[in-house]
C-alpha cells in the first residue's frame, strides 16, 4: 500500500508534503517514513494511506465526485 | 531517593571496573549489531526495509562511538579499541558473532538483541554515573523505531503463513539462551553496579524485565514459553564480557568491524 507522508519544520507551520513510500502496514509505514526522511530535523511527521484521500475537484478533469 | 552525582574518577575500583567492562559490552555489542543491520542494506525484502536497516546501522555505529569515547575517562586508548583489538577482545553479545542466514534472523536479532540492549540501558536511565546517564537518553530514544521495526516484522512473520512462522520459531529459538544469559549472573561486577547506584537491576531483574517486554510479541508467534523453560547457565561465562568464554566472532567480521581496509584513511 502507498503512503503519503507530511512533515513540518516548526509549531504552526502548514504540514509539507514530503514524499511517499511502500509499506504492508500502518505500524511499518511509521517505522518507513521516520527512517527514510530523517535528514532533516521536523518538528512532527505523519503518514496517511494514499487511498484515504478524497479528491474535491481537478482544473484539468474537473468534478472529482465519483458519484456523478 | 536521591544519589550523589558521580563522574568516573570518583568511582570505587570494583565499580570502576565494572563501568567500564559494561561501557565495552554496550559499545561492542552495538558495533557488531550496526554491521548486521548494515548487511541487509542491500537485498532486505523491501526497498523501505533496506532503508530502515541502512538508518538502524547508521544509529548503532553513532552509539557504538559515543560509548567508546566514554573509556577516554578510563584512561584507555579509544583507538585501540576500536581499531586494534583481535576478535577474541570483543566484548559483544555472542548471537551477533555470525551473521544471520535469512531475514527472520535478521528480525529476531532486530527484536532480541536490540531489545536486549535497551532493557539493559533502561537500567542505567537513572544511572548515578553522570556521563552514562546523560548519554542514555538519546539512545534509547532512537532505539524506540528499531523495535517498531521488528515488532512490526515479527507480527508479518507470525501471521503470513505456516512457513514464514516456522522460520522466525526457529530464529528466535536458536537464539534465546544467549540472548537471556546476556544480562549475566547476579555476580560481583553486577553487585558493584548496584551498589553505586549505576544500574537499577541485575542480570536476573534485567531478564525477567526483558521477558516481560516481548511477552506480547512471543504470544503473537506462539513462542510464550520458549523463554520461560530456559535456565541461564554461567559455568563458561565470563561476567566482565558478558559472554561465554572460548567463543569469538570470525575474523571477517572483525575486518570489517576494526576497518582493516581504511586504516591508510584513520585520521587524528
Amino acid at each position: 500500500m502507498i503512503y503519503e507522508v507530511f512533515a513540518r519544520k516548526s509549531r504552526g507551520e502548514p504540514l509539507r508534503h514530503i514524499g511517499n513510500l511502500n509499506a504492508p502496514d500502518q505500524e511499518l509505514a511509521r517505522v518507513y517514513a521516520y527512517n527514510t526522511y530523517d535528514e532533516e530535523r521536523w518538528f512532527d511527521m505523519w503518514v496517511t494511506p494514499r487511498e484515504h484521500f478524497v479528491e474535491v475537484f481537478n482544473a484539468e478533469r474537473g468534478n472529482g465526485d465519483s458519484r456523478s | 531517593m536521591t544519589r550523589a552525582a558521580t563522574t568516573t574518577v570518583q568511582l570505587d575500583e570494583a565499580a570502576r571496573t565494572a563501568v567500564h567492562d559494561l561501557i565495552l559490552v554496550l559499545a561492542d555489542t552495538k558495533r557488531l549489531l550496526g554491521m548486521r543491520y548494515a548487511e541487509w542494506i542491500l537485498g532486505a525484502p523491501e526497498l523501505e526495509a533496506g532503508i530502515a536497516c541502512a538508518s538502524m546501522a547508521q544509529d548503532e555505529w553513532g552509539h557504538a562511538r559515543l560509548l567508546a569515547a566514554l573509556l577516554k575517562d578510563f584512561d584507555v586508548d579509544v583507538d585501540h579499541i576500536e581499531h586494534g583489538r583481535e576478535a577474541d577482545e570483543y566484548c559483544n553479545m555472542v548471537t551477533l558473532d555470525e551473521a544471520p542466514g535469512d531475514w527472520a534472523g535478521l528480525i529476531a536479532i532486530n527484536v532480541l538483541c536490540d531489545g536486549a540492549l535497551t532493557v539493559q540501558l533502561e537500567a542505567l536511565r537513572a544511572s548515578s554515573h553522570v556521563p552514562l546517564r546523560q548519554r542514555v537518553g538519546k539512545l534509547l530514544d532512537e532505539e524506540s523505531f528499531h523495535a517498531a521495526h521488528g515488532a512490526a516484522w515479527w507480527r508479518r512473520f507470525a501471521s503470513a503463513s505456516d512457513a514464514s512462522r516456522a522460520a522466525l520459531h526457529d530464529a528466535v529459538q536458536s537464539r534465546a539462551a544467549d540472548v537471556l544469559a546476556w544480562f549475566g549472573p547476579d555476580g560481583p561486577s553486577a553487585r558493584a553496579l548496584l551498589d553505586a547506584s549505576i544500574a537499577d537491576g541485575a542480570g536476573s531483574t534485567l531478564r525477567e524485565r526483558f521477558v516481560g517486554r516481548i511477552a506480547p510479541l512471543l504470544a503473537a508467534a506462539g513462542l510464550g514459553d520458549v523463554f520461560t523453560n530456559i535456565e541461564p547457565a554461567f559455568d563458561t561465562f565470563d561476567e566482565a564480557r558478558r559472554r561465554p568464554v572460548g567463543r569469538a566472532p570470525d575474523q571477517a567480521t572483525i575486518q570489517r568491524v576494526r576497518g582493516d581496509r581504511n586504516r591508510a584513511f584513520l585520521m587524528d
